[in-house]
Parts: structure tokens; sequence; C-alpha cells
């Protein structure tokens, strides 16, 4: 009953309060972002910088497959600036390709040099079967494209196309549904909203508090501490629900698995203001915790760039909470995600939330005076 | 209502006492006073008493509560009045009364009543954050009456008050105490002291030297004095003389005897020179 007092006082105290408008103002950049800025699925298209040195014959007919993917199936002829002097090319446009066929070898050199393309190459021959490739590349690319340039080549360019056509890829899991750009940018933002927020938020309260001695108050009345602590998390918990349901539902309606972000996201919420509160303990006023909560939020960051870049994911990042945030996010918001991955994770952030607050507890009840 | 045994605190367990090996008893229905310099160890034997430090060694009774497993009840039983207030200030008056009541499982008083009472019951609307310093001490030594304890722990209920209101946070607190209340009253105001007080305890470094009433110490360690005031060849002189020392006993009987005497009282010590004289210690 105490709890629901304080719970609601609190609630009330925080809408009035700063913080709140922080959080609210958070919850409405990452919608603004993903619904304006982030296109509903990013258009990838490359550009590549080709020479080709052959015969006129053989040139028409390594272009004709070509053109007949440009979009208005006619050659255009634009221009390329090279030292400040412009000099026209010809142009192939398709869906997700710009090529670009350019008439001299040291300006594609040059070119490729300055603009960076995806691909660039030098392509001759008297034989539309017996080209000679020459690519020129950045030094950055993997050493998988190196070595897939190396031997594209070798066979006739016809067999491998004919081999691949054959080939036949088929999904592992035909009901695991593609999420669009947009949405596949939300379990990071989410996981930032929840987990982050709670932390350093949850610490600014308690701060705040601490310096008017309202602890202290609270101490001494038939009510305990770890109850004031308590109403401070379910604060926490509620505003995060509230700005992760507004997210969810502006970019994705009803499509998500509301029950399943609900189920990971109160343990989860539950634990990173508990860590909050136990991190804030150790400190008396926010600047001097500030370096501490903000190596902890960039810590928690990893596993969100681990996210967007599949290729770099080392072990010790499941190690970080925030990484089966993330997944769980993922889980809850696509078709049939993974049921039981998400109560695992539930139930191991109820379990070391509840750690984590008994022990944020016995410290707070330790530095009363302090 | 207070037992205290073999009371040390140390804060970094380092050997070093902000207390040391303190016994006292706070009886029923008495107003306690606790004096001191800065320093001295008050607020930490408070902070014991109250459970907001923990017990780390001797035995502490407070309100028939063992202080080693504090219960909660206790503190339906007790109210404390911090030396720096501590409101919501974010919260009106009434509403920083109206949270705090929830907190006990005892009858509690009406915040109103309360307000009135500290003189602040036009202000029960504004937010306690734009309360003068005053005002903010006064809200917070309101809401320590608020669930009725039968001990209140005040640590310097005055301080920084203007004299008109200091001296109605005085009469409360006398009200309060006539209807059975103990008080245990921490300060370093040797006037308070002397007009509340049943007993005073000094403590200086963590060491209590003395406990008894004002009146015994002043008995004990004021020098008993008569302040006279006569004519002596037309001429008006002022003298303090001693009622024990032969020499002033002698001149006073002169004195008597042939001058014109004007006025002539005896005079009582300071609390504050006898806390001079008993630890040997100015209280700032
Ligand atoms: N949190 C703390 N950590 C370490 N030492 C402390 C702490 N609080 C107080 N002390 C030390 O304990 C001793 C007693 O301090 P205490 O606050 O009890 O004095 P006091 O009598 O209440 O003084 P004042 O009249 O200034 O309030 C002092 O030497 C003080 O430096
Ligand atoms: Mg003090």
């Amino acid at each position: 009953m105490k709890l629901w007092y304080s719970f609601t006082k609190e609630l009330k105290l925080s809408s009035k309060g700063f913080y709140f408008y922080i959080e609210i103002l958070m919850a409405v950049i990452i919608i603004t972002v993903l619904l304006v800025f982030i296109p509903e699925n990013i258009k990838n298209i490359s550009d590549e910088y080709l020479m080709l040195d052959m015969p006129a014959a053989v040139e028409e007919q390594f272009i004709s497959p070509l053109l007949s993917q440009d979009l208005d199936g006619e050659i255009e002829i634009v221009a390329l600036e090279l030292d400040k002097e412009m000099m026209d090319v010809r142009l192939i446009e398709s869906e997700d390709q710009r090529i670009y066929l350019i008439d001299n070898r040291d300006n594609l050199i040059a070119l490729s040099k300055k603009d960076r393309p995806s691909a660039s190459a030098y392509i001759s021959g008297d034989d539309i079967s017996k080209l000679t490739y020459e690519y020129y590349i950045q030094g950055y690319e993997s050493e998988r494209l190196q070595n897939l340039y190396m031997i594209i080549h070798i066979e006739d360019i016809m067999t491998i196309a004919n081999l691949a056509s054959n080939q036949k890829v088929v999904a592992l899991d035909a009901d695991y549904d593609h999420l669009n750009s947009r949405e596949s940018a939300l379990p990071a933002l989410l996981t930032f909203n929840g987990s982050m927020m709670g932390l350093f938020i949850i610490a600014a309260y308690i701060f705040l508090d601490r310096q008017q001695g309202i602890i202290k108050a609270y101490a001494i009345t038939a009510s305990r501490v770890w109850q004031y602590l308590m109403s401070q998390v379910l604060v926490l918990m509620t505003v995060t629900t509230l700005t992760t349901f507004a997210i969810l539902l502006a970019v994705m309606g009803f499509k998500a698995n509301y029950l399943m972000v609900i189920l990971l996201l109160l343990p989860s919420a539950f634990f990173f203001s508990s860590l909050g509160l136990w991190v804030a303990s150790f400190f008396t006023n926010l600047t001097q915790a500030f370096g501490a909560i903000y190596f902890l939020m960039m810590a928690f960051m990893l596993p969100a760039i681990a996210y967007f870049i599949p290729s770099w994911e080392p072990l010790w990042i499941k190690f970080l909470p925030t990484y089966y945030l993330i997944q769980g996010f993922k889980e809850s918001i696509i078709d049939n995600g993974d049921m039981g991955f998400v109560l695992l994770a539930s139930g191991i952030y109820l379990g070391v939330g509840i750690i984590t607050f008994l022990l944020a507890n016995s410290r707070f009840e330790k530095t009363l005076t302090a | 209502m207070i037992k205290v045994n073999g009371l040390s605190h140390s804060y970094n367990k380092d050997g070093k006492y902000a207390v040391k090996d303190v016994s006292f008893e706070v009886k029923e229905g008495e107003v306690f006073g606790f004096l001191g310099p800065s320093g001295a160890g008050k607020s930490t034997t408070q902070n014991i008493l109250t459970g907001l430090l923990k017990l780390q060694e001797g035995e502490v009774t407070v309100a028939g509560y063992d202080v080693k497993h504090i219960k909660n009840e206790m503190f339906n039983r007790i109210g404390m009045s911090f030396e720096q207030s501590n409101v919501y200030s974010k919260m009106t008056a009434k509403e920083n009364l109206d949270f705090y009541r929830k907190l006990f499982d005892v009858e509690t008083k009406e915040p109103q009543f309360l307000l009135d009472l500290v003189g602040l019951g036009d202000k029960g609307n504004i937010k306690a954050g734009e309360f003068s310093k005053g005002m903010k001490h006064r809200l917070t030594f309101a809401r320590s009456m608020i669930n009725n304890p039968t001990l209140w722990f005040l640590d310097e209920p005055t301080t920084g008050l203007d004299p008109s209101i200091a001296a109605d946070i005085k009469d409360i607190i006398k009200a309060e105490n006539k209807k059975g209340v103990t008080v245990f009253l921490t300060t370093h105001n040797m006037y308070i002291a002397d007009e509340l007080c049943d007993r005073v305890a000094f403590i200086v470094d963590g060491d209590i030297k003395l406990i008894d009433s004002p009146k015994n110490l002043k008995m004990q360690y004021g020098d008993k004095l008569v302040e006279v005031e006569y004519i002596k060849d037309g001429e008006t002189i002022n003298e303090s003389l001693s009622t024990i020392e032969e020499n002033d006993k002698k001149k006073l009987q002169d004195i008597i005897g042939q001058s014109d005497i004007q006025t002539m009282h005896t005079k009582e010590a300071t609390l504050e020179e006898i806390f001079i004289k008993g630890t040997g210690r100015g209280l700032i």
C-alpha cells in the first residue's frame, strides 16, 4: 500500500520534472528518425566505372545485356568531373546499378581514385568469351571480395552464370519474415530507449532526492527504503513501457508481438534501473557519477554496433546485458519470433535484476546519512 | 524511553571513533538535551538511535525496540526533525504532509492543523521549493509531529529562525512535552537547552563528560555570586562578590554595614559557562 502511494507520488512528481520530458523527447526523436529519415527500404545503388577496350562488335555484345536492364533502354551521356574539368561518359542506369563507361584508362584510374565507386575495371579482348579483366580496388575491400575477383573469370563467365542460375537458395525457416530497414533499426533503438535511459534517468532522480535529503526523511517513516527505491524503479518501468509502445505503434502498428515485448520489457527495465540505482549508490551527485554511467552506456552500445554489422560479433559481446535485449526485441517484432528465447531472456533479467536491486538496497541503507 | 550502553561508532572502521563508549538513559516524559560543540558526535549518536546509521558497538534500546534489529513499527512511535530541512521541493507544503502521513500505520495529524501550528496556515498550497529557509525548516519540524510520536528527536529545531518564531517552536515543544512526549533535543544553543531541558548531557569529542539537570549543574559548578551596587563617598560602585570566598564574604558584610545599598541580587552562572568549566572546552 505504501509502495503504491510512493509510486503514484513519484509518478506525479516525475511528470512535473525535467527528466520525464527528456524521455518523451527521446521517444519522439526515435520515432522521427525512423519515420522521416529512414526509408522503409534503403535502395543500394552501386556505381561501377568500366573501360571497355574491345572492337565495336564485341563491345556491342558486352553492353546489350546490360542495356536490357536500363531504365529507359538507352545509353545516356553524362558528365563526370575530374581535375575541375567535366568529361562526357556513357551511363547505363538500372534499378540498382549505375555503370559508367569511360574511354581513357588514365581517366578511369583517376576517377576511381577520386570517386571510389563500388567497382572499377579495365576490360579488354577481341572475343566476348575471352575477355581480360583488370580490377582497380581501393584497398579496403575484404579479402573475400578480392578472392572472388580472382576466381570469377577463371571459368567462362557464362558457365558461372549457368551454374548460378541452377543453384537454388532456400531459406531454412520459411516463416522467418523479412524486416524492412525501418523495422530492423528498431531493436537497437528500443534497447537504447529502454536500458540506457532507465540507467541514466533513475540515477538522475536519485541524486535529485539525495540532494534534498529526502531519502533520509523516508527512512525514518514506517515505510522502508526498498519501497522508496522500488517506487522509483516502477516509475521508470512505466515510462519505458509507454515510450516503447509509442515507438512500436508508430513504426509497426499492430504487427509487433506486444505480449512478447512486455514480457521482455518489464524485467529488462527492472534490471537496468536497478543497475542505475546500484551505480548511483556509490556517488553523491550526478557529476561524480557521470563517468561511470557514461562508460556503462558506451559499453552497452557495443551490441547495437554488432547488431548492425553482422560480421563483427566477438564472443565477449554476449556478456553485455544489452545483447539479449536487442535479440529479444528482434524476436518480438518479427512474425513467429522465438518465444522461448524471449522467456529465457526475461527470466534472466528478472533474476539478475532482483540481485542487483537487493545490492542497491543494502548500499542505500548503509549510506543514508551520506 | 532510550537506553544506551557502551555505544561506539567509527565511520571508516579505522579505529577513529566519532562516538566512543557512550552510555546514558532518557526517561519517559523528559526533555533530554544533547549538547556539544560542532563535530562532537551529536548527530552521529542521534542517527544511530533513529536507525539512519547502523549500530556497530554497544546496546541501544529506543522506545522499547532493540536498535540492533530495528522493527518497522518503531518508526510509528518516533518523529524526527532534521537540522537541514528535507522536503520535496516540487510538492506544495500540504502535498508534502499528505504524502508523508500515508507512510505510517498509526493515526496521523491533519496537515492543515500542523501548518497552522507552525504559522504556515495560509501557505499550504505553495510549493516547498519556493519557501524561505525558515519556512522549510518549520515544515520539516511540523512533519516530524505528524504521526503523534511518543519519542521526538529534534536536531537544532530553532536554528535560523527569527526570535518570535523560535519562541513559538519552543512553546510547541513545551506543550507536546506536557502531553507526555519524550524529547531528545540536539543543539548547541545553551539558552534553549536551559529553558527546555530537564536534563542535559555534555558531549565533547565523542565522549559524554557530564549528565545532570541544568539546576544541579549550576549548583555544582556555578560560583554563587552576589552583585551589589552601592554608594560610597558619593560614588556609585558595582561589585560581584562570591558568597563562598572568605575575603568576599567579609567585604560584603562591610558594605552592608557601612554603605548605602542601591541594588543587590544573586547571579547564576549560565549553562555555557558551566559547559566551559565542566568540559574545558568552548561550545563552538
Ligand atoms: N559520514 C561521515 N564519514 C566520516 N566521518 C564522519 C561522517 N559524519 C561525521 N563524521 C565525523 O564524525 C564526527 C562527529 O560528527 P557529528 O556529525 O556527529 O557531529 P555533531 O556533533 O553533530 O556536529 P554539528 O554540531 O556540527 O552538527 C566528526 O569528527 C565528523 O568529522
Ligand atoms: Mg550535527
